[in-house]
C-alpha cells in the first residue's frame, strides 16, 4: 500500500509533516538512521520469530545485511555511533520505511513496506515521566495528524509488574529468569509454572545416576571437575562454544532442583491470575494489590510506580477513560522490559494498533552499548493512521 | 507445455531415479526416455498421454509448489520444507519405501544436559547471558526448523543457512546444533552428535505427490485419477 497512487504519497507525505513537527517541537531531534542494517544485531537480539519477517540478504562481500525490521534498534545505534557515553541524554524523532515479510499475505493492514513516525528517549534520568511524556506526545501527534483524541482506545501492560511479583514469590533465581524468559511464549510459560510446581527436577532422572551422586555430595567448587572426569570417562570430548563450566553449571542448576522446595501452587495461581487481570485502568493497581494481599505478599512498591504513571498521565492530559490493562499485554514483543502500551483508533481491529511502544532498557546493549542505557519509545504505523483518519472522515 | 498434458517429475539421477524407476513399474507404469538419451524428457508405456520430466530431486518440490508439473515423485522433508502450508497445497498419494530419512534436532554427545527440546530451552537464557547471543542452529532446513522449534516453545535461537556438511558446523564453531536428515545415525555419531529423545521432526521418505496449483483440465484429472487408483489399488 506505500504510496502506491501519488495521491497517497502526498497524504503520507503531508500527514508525516504535521506528526514530525509535533515531534521536534517537543525537543525530539529528526534522525534518518540507514535503512538496510547489519542483520546480526536483530537477529541474534530479537529471536528467530522476527528473523522470519525480516528481509535478510547477503552483500557481495558475503556480508550479511536486512532491511530494516523497524526504526528503533537503527535509532539506538544511531545514538551509539554519535556519542562516547551512550547513557549521555537524547531524544530523537523519524519518520521512514520499515520492511516486514507477510506470513499471511500482505494487505492494506499488513504491508510489508509501512513507514514508522516515532520518538526515541534514550539515557534520560526519570522514568515515569518519559514514560508520561512518550504517550501524550504520541496521542498528541495523532491529534495534529487528524484524530480526534477522544476517541483512542488505550492499551497498557505492564512488564516491571511481572518482575516484581515474580521477585515477591518465594522460589530460587533462576526460576525467576526462566520465567521472565519465558513470559513470551504463553503455552511454555504454563508448562514451566506446572512444572515447577510438580517436578522441578524433571531432569534428573536421564543424568547418569553415578554422576548425579557425585555431584550431590561434592564440595562447592568442585562441580565442574567431576563433570569433565565423568565426560572422559564417557568418552564425550568437549567442542564448540559451550563449555564443560557451562554443562556444569546446567547440571548443578538441576541437582539444586532437585533439592529446592517446588513453587507452592498458591505462587502459581498468582501467577495466573495476575496474567489474566484485565480491566480498566484505574482499577488495575486495586485488582493486582488484592491478589497480592490474599497471597500474603507485598507489591505496593511496584504498584505505587504504576499509580504515579498514570496520575503524570492524567497531568499531561491524557483521556484515561478508554484505557484498559491486561497483564498479558506485552506478550507479543520480546524486547520490551517495563511499560508497554497500545494506541487504537475507532474502526480499526484491536489487533492492528496504529500506534504502540513502551520500555526497553535491555535494547541498547543489544545494539552495541557496553552499559545498560534506560529507554523509551513509541512509532506510529503511519500508513494504519492515515487509513483510519481518512475512516474517520468520510 | 500445452495444458492438456499430464507432467510427472522423476528425479532426474542416480539411486533416487533407480528406484523411482523400479517402484512406477511395480505400479504398472514402465518409464522411458524419449528422444536423446541423455535428455530430460520420457514417457510411460501405458499411458502415453503422461509426459514425463527428469527433474533434479531438489526441484521437484518448487515445481510442485508453483504448479509447472502435476505430479513429482520427492522426498517428503523437501515439500514440507518448499511449502510451507503443504496440506492444504499438496496431496500426497501413496509413500514409496525408499529414500528413508528422518530430520532431526542434533546437539554435541556431551552437552549431558540436554537431552529433550525443554532441555534446550532452558539453556537458552544461560546461553545468552554467556555468549551474548542466541543459540545458533544449522541446517538447510529452514522452514521445518522454525516451525517445529515453535511447537516446541524454543524462542532464543538463531537459525544458520547450511548447504553442505552441517554436521560439521558444531565442532567448527559456525553453529551450536544442527537439524539435518540421517538415516542411519552414522554421520550424526561420526561427529559426536546426538539426536535429542524427542527431536524426530520428520520422518521421510519418497513419496507420490499431486500439485493442487497445477492447471487441472478434464482429461488430466482422468489421468490422475488412473495413476491414483494404480498407487490405491496395490496398497488395499
Amino acid at each position: 500500500m506505500t504510496a502506491e497512487t501519488a495521491r497517497q504519497f502526498e497524504a503520507l507525505e503531508a500527514q508525516a509533516a504535521r506528526i514530525m513537527g509535533v515531534f521536534t517541537r517537543a525537543g525530539h531531534e529528526a534522525v534518518a538512521p540507514a535503512i538496510i542494517q547489519p542483520a546480526g544485531v536483530f537477529l541474534d537480539g530479537i529471536g528467530e520469530a522476527l528473523r522470519a519477517r525480516t528481509y535478510v540478504f547477503n552483500d557481495p562481500d558475503g556480508r550479511e545485511l536486512c532491511l530494516r525490521p523497524d526504526l528503533t534498534v537503527p535509532t539506538c545505534r544511531l545514538h551509539i555511533e554519535r556519542v562516547d557515553d551512550p547513557a549521555t541524554p537524547a531524544k530523537y524523532c523519524y519518520n521512514g520505511a520499515a520492511f516486514r515479510y507477510q506470513p499471511a499475505g500482505a494487505d492494506a493492514a499488513h504491508p510489508r513496506e509501512f513507514r514508522q513516525a516515532g520518538i526515541e528517549s534514550i539515557g534520560h534520568k526519570d522514568p515515569i515521566e518519559a514514560e508520561a511524556e512518550t504517550l501524550a506526545l504520541m496521542i498528541e501527534a495523532l491529534s495534529a495528524a487528524g484524530l480526534d483524541r477522544r476517541s483512542l482506545h488505550l492499551r497498557f501492560g505492564d512488564l516491571g509488574l511481572m518482575r516484581a511479583l515474580l521477585d515477591a514469590l518465594e522460589m530460587p533465581p533462576r526460576w525467576r529468569q526462566r520465567l521472565q524468559a519465558q513470559f513470551w511464549r504463553p503455552p511454555v510459560f504454563r508448562a514451566e509454572l506446572k512444572r515447577l510446581t510438580q517436578d522441578p527436577a524433571r531432569l534428573i532422572k536421564a543424568l547418569p545416576e553415578r554422576l548425579v551422586r557425585q555431584l550431590q555430595t561434592a564440595t562447592p567448587g568442585t562441580s565442574e571437575t567431576i563433570v569433565a572426569a565423568h565426560l572422559e570417562t564417557e568418552g564425550k570430548e568437549p567442542f564448540g562454544r559451550r563449555t564443560v563450566t557451562e554443562i556444569a553449571a546446567s547440571v548443578m542448576a538441576v541437582i539444586d532442583d532437585a533439592r529446592a522446595k517446588p513453587l507452592a501452587p498458591s505462587a502459581a495461581n498468582l501467577i495466573e491470575a495476575y496474567v489474566a487481570t484485565s480491566g480498566p485502568s484505574r482499577n488495575a493497581s486495586a485488582k493486582i494489590a488484592a491478589l497480592a494481599n490474599s497471597a500474603g505478599i507485598d507489591l505496593s512498591a511496584a504498584l505505587d510506580r504504576f499509580d504515579q504513571r498514570l496520575t503524570r498521565f492524567t497531568a499531561l492530559g491524557v483521556n484515561l477513560d478508554d484505557a484498559s490493562f491486561s497483564g498479558e499485554f506485552g506478550r507479543s514483543l520480546e524486547y520490551y522490559t517495563g511499560f508497554v502500551f497500545e494506541i487504537g483508533a475507532p474502526g480499526q481491529p484491536l489487533l492492528n494498533p496504529i500506534a504502540g511502544g513502551g520500555r526497553y532498557d535491555g535494547l541498547m546493549r543489544l545494539a552495541g552499548s557496553p552499559v545498560d542505557v534506560a529507554a523509551v519509545g513509541a512509532a506510529i504505523h503511519t500508513e494504519r493512521a492515515l487509513a483510519a483518519i481518512e475512516g474517520s472522515i468520510t | 507445455m500445452s495444458t492438456d498434458k499430464l507432467v510427472f517429475a522423476v528425479p532426474s539421477k542416480g539411486r533416487l531415479m533407480e528406484q523411482t524407476t523400479q517402484v512406477l513399474a511395480e505400479h504398472g507404469l514402465t518409464l522411458r526416455k524419449t528422444g536423446h538419451a541423455r535428455g530430460y524428457r520420457g514417457a510411460f508405456d501405458e499411458l502415453p498421454d503422461i509426459e514425463v520430466a527428469f527433474v533434479s530431486a531438489s526441484e521437484i518440490a518448487a515445481q510442485i509448489k508453483s504448479g509447472t508439473v502435476h505430479f513429482g515423485v520427492t522426498g517428503e522433508d523437501l515439500i514440507r520444507e518448499t511449502i510451507p502450508d503443504a496440506d492444504t497445497r499438496v496431496e500426497f498419494v501413496s509413500k514409496l519405501g525408499f529414500g528413508h530419512a528422518d530430520v532431526v534436532v542434533a546437539v554435541p554427545d556431551f552437552w549431558i544436559d540436554v537431552r529433550t527440546m525443554a532441555d534446550l530451552d532452558s539453556i537458552t537464557v544461560p546461553f545468552r547471558r554467556q555468549h551474548g547471543r542466541s543459540i545458533r542452529v544449522a541446517t538447510k532446513y529452514i522452514n521445518v526448523t522454525r516451525r517445529f522449534f515453535a511447537g516446541s516453545g524454543v524462542a532464543d535461537y538463531r537459525i544458520v543457512e547450511s548447504l553442505g556438511a552441517t554436521e560439521g558446523t558444531p565442532a567448527s564453531g559456525a553453529a551450536d546444533l544442527i537439524v539435518d536428515i540421517t538415516s542411519t545415525g552414522e554421520t550424526l555419531r561420526a561427529n559426536a552428535l546426538r539426536i535429542l529423545d524427542d527431536g524426530v521432526i520428520l520422518r521421510s521418505e519418497a513419496n507420490v505427490v499431486v500439485s493442487n496449483a497445477a492447471p487441472w483440465s478434464e482429461s488430466t484429472t482422468a489421468l490422475a485419477d488412473n495413476i491414483r487408483s494404480r498407487f490405491k489399488a496395490l496398497k488395499s
